[in-house]
């Protein structure tokens, strides 16, 4: 009979313990390679060689090509991934710290700290982010904290606003009561069972937000408002790259396509994650 | 003697959109130690919601207007002042309705249950806490403690689950405990066994009980004494006998004649 069970196919191939390592491992691969990018024999990025302008992907020295002012795309792409991994990360973070915080808040005690949460979260998601981020940072100079704050703003309605619900839903749930009949204290109901019985959706969550906040970095700096040169980030050459287009591809897609493979591991990695961390779906 | 429990004129109202809906009104009972009072009722009678006003876990717009409510003595709950803090856990144990949901699906049962404990006896050394934790469940009738403790609920049966839940009200050893439907989702052998352990709990420890159920036979096979709702009034309150023999509402007479006879 095992062997029945065994050939069963598996619910998604996004699961247990070996897909965590199989997406996590170019992550890490990508972090060390960042981390490390000044130890690594790369011609500095932001170094021009006009002679050496919009070379294609595999000329001699410049492995991935080179943009219009014959900069080393392979350089500036590993120095990017610098900027935009601990924008993503950081951006995610606090977003994710602060959402969540309120919206259990929200959900647990409801009455007025619900009344004013929701009102901050209606007010949140009516306001245009980029009109906000303009105002934002044109007010407060730009600079790496302002535009972290301007992203965790950006994104920590969508946690506050699905952990409230989540929370209003589980706070009814028998366990909670049988908790609160017992004597536990909120706080700790909080903290021990309704946020680790929604670790699954923060995880999932901040996975999809990682990837939106790493797009509104991109955005913002294609407003000007983000990362300029001499700083590099995958969207601020993604931005650079989009007027040659047409006769240099790879000066938009390369970046481009780095976002996109990055983005898709961590929202992987999120789904194998939230599959291991959850006893229930757990194989023995 | 001081009443185990004693509830005065209590009624309890609903805040809606189109103003205050009254769910309980004017209910009086009382409970002495060593009794099963039984509260029996159709779906929305009220008696959920006396039972966990008791404990003060009403919905934050549920509110009781007025009358008391008052454990060992000590008053809890009178127009503008509550206490309920001193008497979760510590006198008044809650076992909930529902198998799937009344433990937490992430926490392993025996976690569970300490957390409670220390709640209440902050000192106890992790040892004793552990040992405390295990007896329970093992007065709980299970034959192997340890294991049920390491357990996630779902790897527990719906009756294994119930007589943790039984065990996570009970490891504080409170004077009163309140079974809210707590058998109804389970089927008629494991719900004997549950009413079986139920009743030996309460012989033992000298302990008060309220049982609520919509099922008369089973208020009959437990309680000494049963209270009839009906549309958040008590219609009916007497000894069990008083009540199954020779009912003086027609509400009860009717409750009694929908039991199927075999």
């Amino acid at each position: 009979m095992t062997a029945v069970v065994d050939s069963m196919p598996r619910a998604g191939f996004v699961r247990g313990r070996g897909a965590v390592i199989g997406f996590g491992a170019p992550l890490v691969l990508l972090l060390i390679v960042a981390i490390l990018a000044p130890l690594l024999p790369l011609p500095d990025p932001n170094l021009q060689d006009l002679g050496a302008s919009l070379l294609a992907p595999g000329s001699p020295g410049h492995a991935l090509g080179t943009d219009q002012l014959g900069r080393d795309i392979l350089s500036r792409l590993v120095y990017g991934a610098r900027l935009s991994l601990l924008i993503g990360a950081i951006g995610m973070l606090l977003g994710a710290i602060i959402g969540t915080v309120l919206g259990l808040l929200a959900g647990y005690y409801r009455g007025i700290v619900d009344i004013i949460v929701s009102w901050l979260i209606d007010a949140q998601l009516a306001i245009p982010f980029v009109l906000l981020a303009i105002a934002l940072i044109t007010s407060n100079g730009r600079s790496l904290i302002v535009l972290l704050l301007v992203l965790a703003l950006f994104s920590w309605a969508q946690y506050a606003r699905v952990i409230r619900g989540e929370t209003l839903a589980l706070r009814s749930r028998p366990f909670v009561l049988a908790l609160r009949a017992g004597g536990v204290p909120g706080y700790r109901i909080l903290l021990r069972h309704l946020l680790p019985n929604q670790a699954g959706t923060v995880l999932v969550l901040a996975t999809l937000q990682m990837g939106a906040v790493m797009l509104a970095e991109s955005a913002l700096s294609f407003l000007g408002l983000g990362v300029v040169s001499p700083d590099i980030s995958w969207g601020a050459m993604l931005s650079e790259g989009k007027d040659q287009l047409v006769y240099a591809w790879w000066i938009a897609a390369l970046p481009g396509l780095a976002i996109l493979i990055t983005v898709l591991l961590v929202n992987l990695l999120g789904d194998a994650l939230r599959s291991v961390l959850d006893p229930r779906k757990r194989r023995y | 003697m001081t009443a185990l429990l004693d509830i005065q004129g209590l009624t309890i109202t609903a805040a809606t959109s189109r103003g205050a809906v009254p769910l309980v009104r004017d209910v009086s009972m009382s409970l002495d130690p060593g009794e099963v009072l039984g509260i029996v009722g159709e779906s929305g009678s009220g008696k959920t919601t006396t039972v966990r006003s008791i404990v003060g876990l009403l919905d934050p717009n549920v509110s009781v207007t007025s009358g008391s409510i008052s454990v060992l003595g000590r008053t809890v709950s009178e127009p503008g002042r509550e206490d309920y803090e001193s008497i979760r856990g510590r006198h008044v144990g809650v076992i909930f309705q529902g198998t799937g949901s009344s433990l937490d699906p992430l926490m392993r049962v025996g976690k569970q249950i300490i957390e409670v404990l220390r709640r209440h006896r902050r000192q106890i050394p992790p040892a004793q806490a552990k040992q405390t934790m295990l007896e329970t469940i093992g007065a709980m009738g299970f034959a192997d403690p340890e294991r049920v403790a390491r357990s996630y609920p779902h790897e527990l049966s719906g009756g294994m689950r119930q007589r943790v839940s039984i065990a996570l009200a009970m490891v504080t050893r409170p004077e009163l405990l309140i079974a809210d439907e707590c058998t109804s989702a389970l089927d008629v052998t494991t719900q004997k066994s549950v009413i079986a352990l139920l009743s030996s709990l309460v012989s033992e420890n000298d302990m008060g009980m309220i049982f609520v159920t919509h099922d008369l036979m089973l208020a009959q096979e437990l309680c000494d004494r049963i209270c009839v709702m009906r549309r958040g009034q008590v219609v009916e309150l007497g000894t069990t006998e008083q009540v199954m023999e020779s009912p003086r509402e027609d509400y009860t007479k009717a409750l009694l004649e929908a039991i199927p006879s075999w």
